[in-house]
């Protein structure tokens, strides 16, 4: 009846997960009690789960992501922790526990903390920056937004029934295979990352389709800027290469539940080619997370410079370059495994190369900095936490592409640190920045930024005492992933990395006390005028918060930094453009396909996690009716009358001219 | 400060000549055309598929070239659907779609050349133990 599924798959006998489990579940009793009492599920369901405009599942998405980063953070601690303690001795985590821990940590952090976090940037930004009223697939956009959240459902279930994959974030066969790893770990890492990906491929597909298409009138490619272009390489990325990560783990799947043979040791197959082929994913997917994270950058350097971003063009080149040539170095994650000098060559070359395009772009936002008035808000700390950070990640990079050098730092501590700088100093950093940055014209009210400094000079602080000891121990050859230690030499920097840790905490407790101070505060911290930080692009010319239809009227843009045009004629002609004839508007129905099939998809991955066959097939043909029943709808639009356009426009137009008579009080000239 | 507004008028034509369509998604056009276009690409993907069966089989061209042939023939059915069926054109208004297959062809040939040279490399260089000692003189 129910598979594989029975009491022995609660860990009654581990404190450790139970305790957190029930804790975890008091919360969430906790909080739909919460809703209840207080009657808010309505306004959740009309306004939020079923919603398809893009700003709220932006939002949503990074709540997501938000919440799993703690998550894929409390992991974090954990290991440096046992690392710490386990020096001569056994710790406190038992082997198994710590192998799952450090998969979670990987497959959280990567797929479902900085993953959502970029796709909500991209979901939330794209139709605001180009002049949009949507994405192209508004409905689909939701169904890929629910996917995800259901991917990341199955990963935490897995704390609670079961047990997670022992087996790194990228499950590598033969280990991965059920001779050697026969427990529901390793399913319910497929089922939560083959379940997400389609998600995330939808997103994909919506976003290129979006700036490909949609663009307001006058955005040509080379007026949209730059965060729209790596998203749009992000974005291609994504198409391309998800289908490959979907058909290595589909074949993994098939291996485990069919007893095929692609990737065991006997009957002709090959572990090698899992490697392969989720490498030829794997890196792009890096370059998925940090496109963007390069565009949000863009933008903060040239708002807080006060001066067009330098080199726009080579900017756009470059991304175009990272996006073409990140499909070309895959191999340098595994140039240990045997490969030849000449192919280990051309991988090397080709990683080394990438990091032109890298530098053009670091180059650039040093020279946009360069005689432009800086001022050093906190997304501009950030950003330049993240310059400094990012260059030695870099340079640590251009080092493991040499394949000789590769060979003595493959898998040691010095590898971890690497990627830790890249991806934490690259992409956490952008994301901190670019909530900071748009929050207010998210909510309508802007961030603490005394809170604010603290948690950046805690993040930048931390983050080096906790990683570049683990340079040094791999320098001194700890490899990754280790239990226990049995050198004693290597304590007092395992130590000195505990203490950064410790620093991080203090980070998150005061990003999390900037969130609790600035809602407290937020008529204090409103904003009124919809452009906090004088910006450039055209998401500032709406209203903070956007109405739900972005635009009254569809912007026309006549050159490169749509909104500073428009701004710079409004100041020196001392009024607004006349008044627009308003007009109604069509915008798409909310539907509640995507949070139906996402539910009907996470009771299909969890059924296929424990064999129950019949419950997979019955979640799946509902799953697949929640389409049939959306494809036959007859209604998908209402008209937002012409008045109520015309009220909501008024007002943003009297907030404005009221900041223009403002500003030609002061004299100051933006 | 001011406003995202603009010409109002600028929007009345706003389909132009030159938009880039979907496939799929062209402007309506006689339904006789489509329906003639569609059976012609049947007509040409049919004759392709039953040529390459009957190659295969018979001793019409030389032995050895029929690999060859057949190759010649699968590249012809897939121009075949991607003109009748997909309706990729060198018109202006097929831009993206033309710039979608080509970037969609260098992912595959860069995944698939890539994997069959790394692989090859790897098992010549990672070959098993028994078959290492069999290779031996």
């Amino acid at each position: 009846m129910f598979g594989k599924l029975d009491w022995s798959a609660i860990p009654f006998s581990q404190p450790l997960p139970l305790i957190t489990s029930f804790v975890l579940i008091l919360i969430v009793i906790g909080l739909l009690i919460l809703v209840t009492v207080k009657k808010w599920w309505p306004y959740l369901w009309h306004e939020w789960i079923t919603s398809v405009d893009h700003k709220r599942i932006g939002v949503m998405y990074c709540l997501l992501g938000i919440l799993m980063l703690i998550r894929g953070f409390a992991d974090a601690i954990m290991m440096r922790t046992q690392q710490a303690v386990a020096i001569e001795s056994a710790g406190y985590l038992t082997p198994e526990h710590y192998n799952q821990i450090f998969t979670a940590h990987g497959t959280i952090m990567i797929l479902f903390g900085a993953m959502p976090l970029v796709l909500g940037f991209m979901n939330y930004l794209v139709p605001l920056q180009l002049g949009v009223r949507d994405v192209a697939f508004p409905t689909f956009n939701s169904v890929g937004f629910w996917l995800t959240a259901s991917g990341a459902l199955l990963v935490n279930v897995s704390l609670f029934i079961g047990e997670f994959a022992r087996t790194g974030w990228l499950p590598y066969p033969p280990l991965s295979e059920t001779t050697y790893t026969p427990g529901v770990g390793v399913d319910y890492y497929l089922w939560a990352v083959q379940i997400s990906g389609i998600g995330t491929l939808i997103t994909g597909i919506n976003i290129v389709t979006t700036i490909l298409k949609m663009r307001c009138r006058g955005m040509s490619y080379l007026r949209m800027p730059v965060f729209c272009w790596t998203a749009l390489a992000s974005c291609l990325l994504i198409v391309a290469t998800f289908p490959i990560l979907t058909a290595a783990l589909a074949m993994l799947t098939l291996d485990r539940y069919a007893d095929w043979n692609y990737f065991t040791n006997t009957a002709g197959g090959n572990p090698m080619m899992f490697v392969n082929l989720v490498w030829a994913w794997g890196h792009p997917e890096v370059y998925i997370l940090v496109l963007p994270a390069f565009g949000i950058f863009s933008e903060i350097f040239s708002t807080f410079s006060g001066k067009p971003l330098f080199g726009y063009r080579s900017m756009v080149a470059a991304t175009l370059f990272i996006c073409i040539v990140s499909m070309l170095v895959w191999l340098h994650h595994f140039f240990t495994m045997g490969a030849g000098p000449a192919v280990n060559t051309f991988f090397g070359i080709s990683s080394s190369i990438i990091a032109v395009g890298t530098g053009v772009k670091i180059y650039n936002w040093i020279f946009t900095m360069y005689g432009g008035r800086v001022r050093f808000e906190v997304p501009m700390l950030w950003s330049l936490g993240f310059i400094f950070t990012f260059i030695i990640g870099g340079l640590t990079g251009v080092l493991l592409a040499v394949p000789p050098a590769d060979f003595l730092t493959h898998n040691s501590m010095f590898l971890v640190a690497h990627f830790h700088n890249v991806i934490v100093g690259g992409v956490v950093f952008a994301l901190f920045a670019g909530l900071e940055y748009w929050f207010p014209k998210v909510f309508g009210f802007g961030l603490h930024p005394t809170w604010g400094k603290a948690a950046f000079w805690c993040a930048f602080v931390g983050f080096w005492v906790t990683f570049a000891p683990l340079y040094v121990l791999g320098l001194l050859g700890m490899t990754r992933r280790l239990q226990h230690i049995n050198i004693p030499e290597w304590g007092p920097w395992l130590y000195v990395s505990l203490a950064g840790v410790g620093i991080l905490i203090l980070g998150v407790i005061s990003q999390l006390t900037q969130l609790v101070v600035s809602i407290r505060d937020r008529d204090k911290l409103r904003d009124v005028t919809g452009d906090p930080w004088d910006g450039r692009s055209l998401e500032w010319a709406t209203p903070s918060p956007p109405p739900f239809f972005n635009f009254a009227v569809m912007p026309n843009v006549e050159g490169e930094e749509a909104y500073w045009g428009i701004k710079l004629r409004a100041v020196e002609t001392q009024q607004l453009a006349p008044e627009p004839k308003y007009e109604a508007i069509e915008m798409p129905l909310h539907s509640s396909v995507g949070f139906f099939t996402a539910f009907f998809t996470s009771v299909f991955g969890f059924a296929m996690v424990w064999h129950i066959w019949w419950m997979a097939i019955l979640a799946l043909v509902l799953a697949f009716a929640g389409f049939v029943v959306f494809a036959w709808r007859d209604k998908h639009e209402f008209e937002v009358p012409a008045e109520e356009v015309a009220r909501v426009d008024r007002a943003r137009r009297m907030a404005r001219e009221a900041f223009l008579a403002r500003l030609g009080e002061q004299g100051a000239v933006p | 400060m001011s406003t995202s507004d603009s010409d109002p008028r600028l929007y009345e034509n706003a389909l132009e000549q030159t938009e880039d369509h979907a496939p799929g998604d062209e402007p309506p056009e006689e339904g006789s055309h489509w329906v003639r276009n569609a059976n012609l690409g049947l007509g040409f993907s049919i004759v392709l598929t039953v040529a390459a069966f009957l190659l295969a089989g018979s001793d019409v061209i030389y032995e050895p070239a029929i690999p060859v042939a057949l190759i010649v023939l699968a590249i012809a059915q897939m121009g075949v659907h991607l003109v009748f069926f997909l309706h990729i054109t060198t018109g202006p208004d097929n831009t993206n779609n033309v710039l979608a297959l080509a970037f969609g062809l260098l992912v595959v040939f860069v995944v698939v050349i890539g994997s069959v040279w790394i692989m090859s490399h790897l098992n010549q260089n990672m070959m098993p133990m028994d078959q290492l000692m069999k290779m031996q003189p």
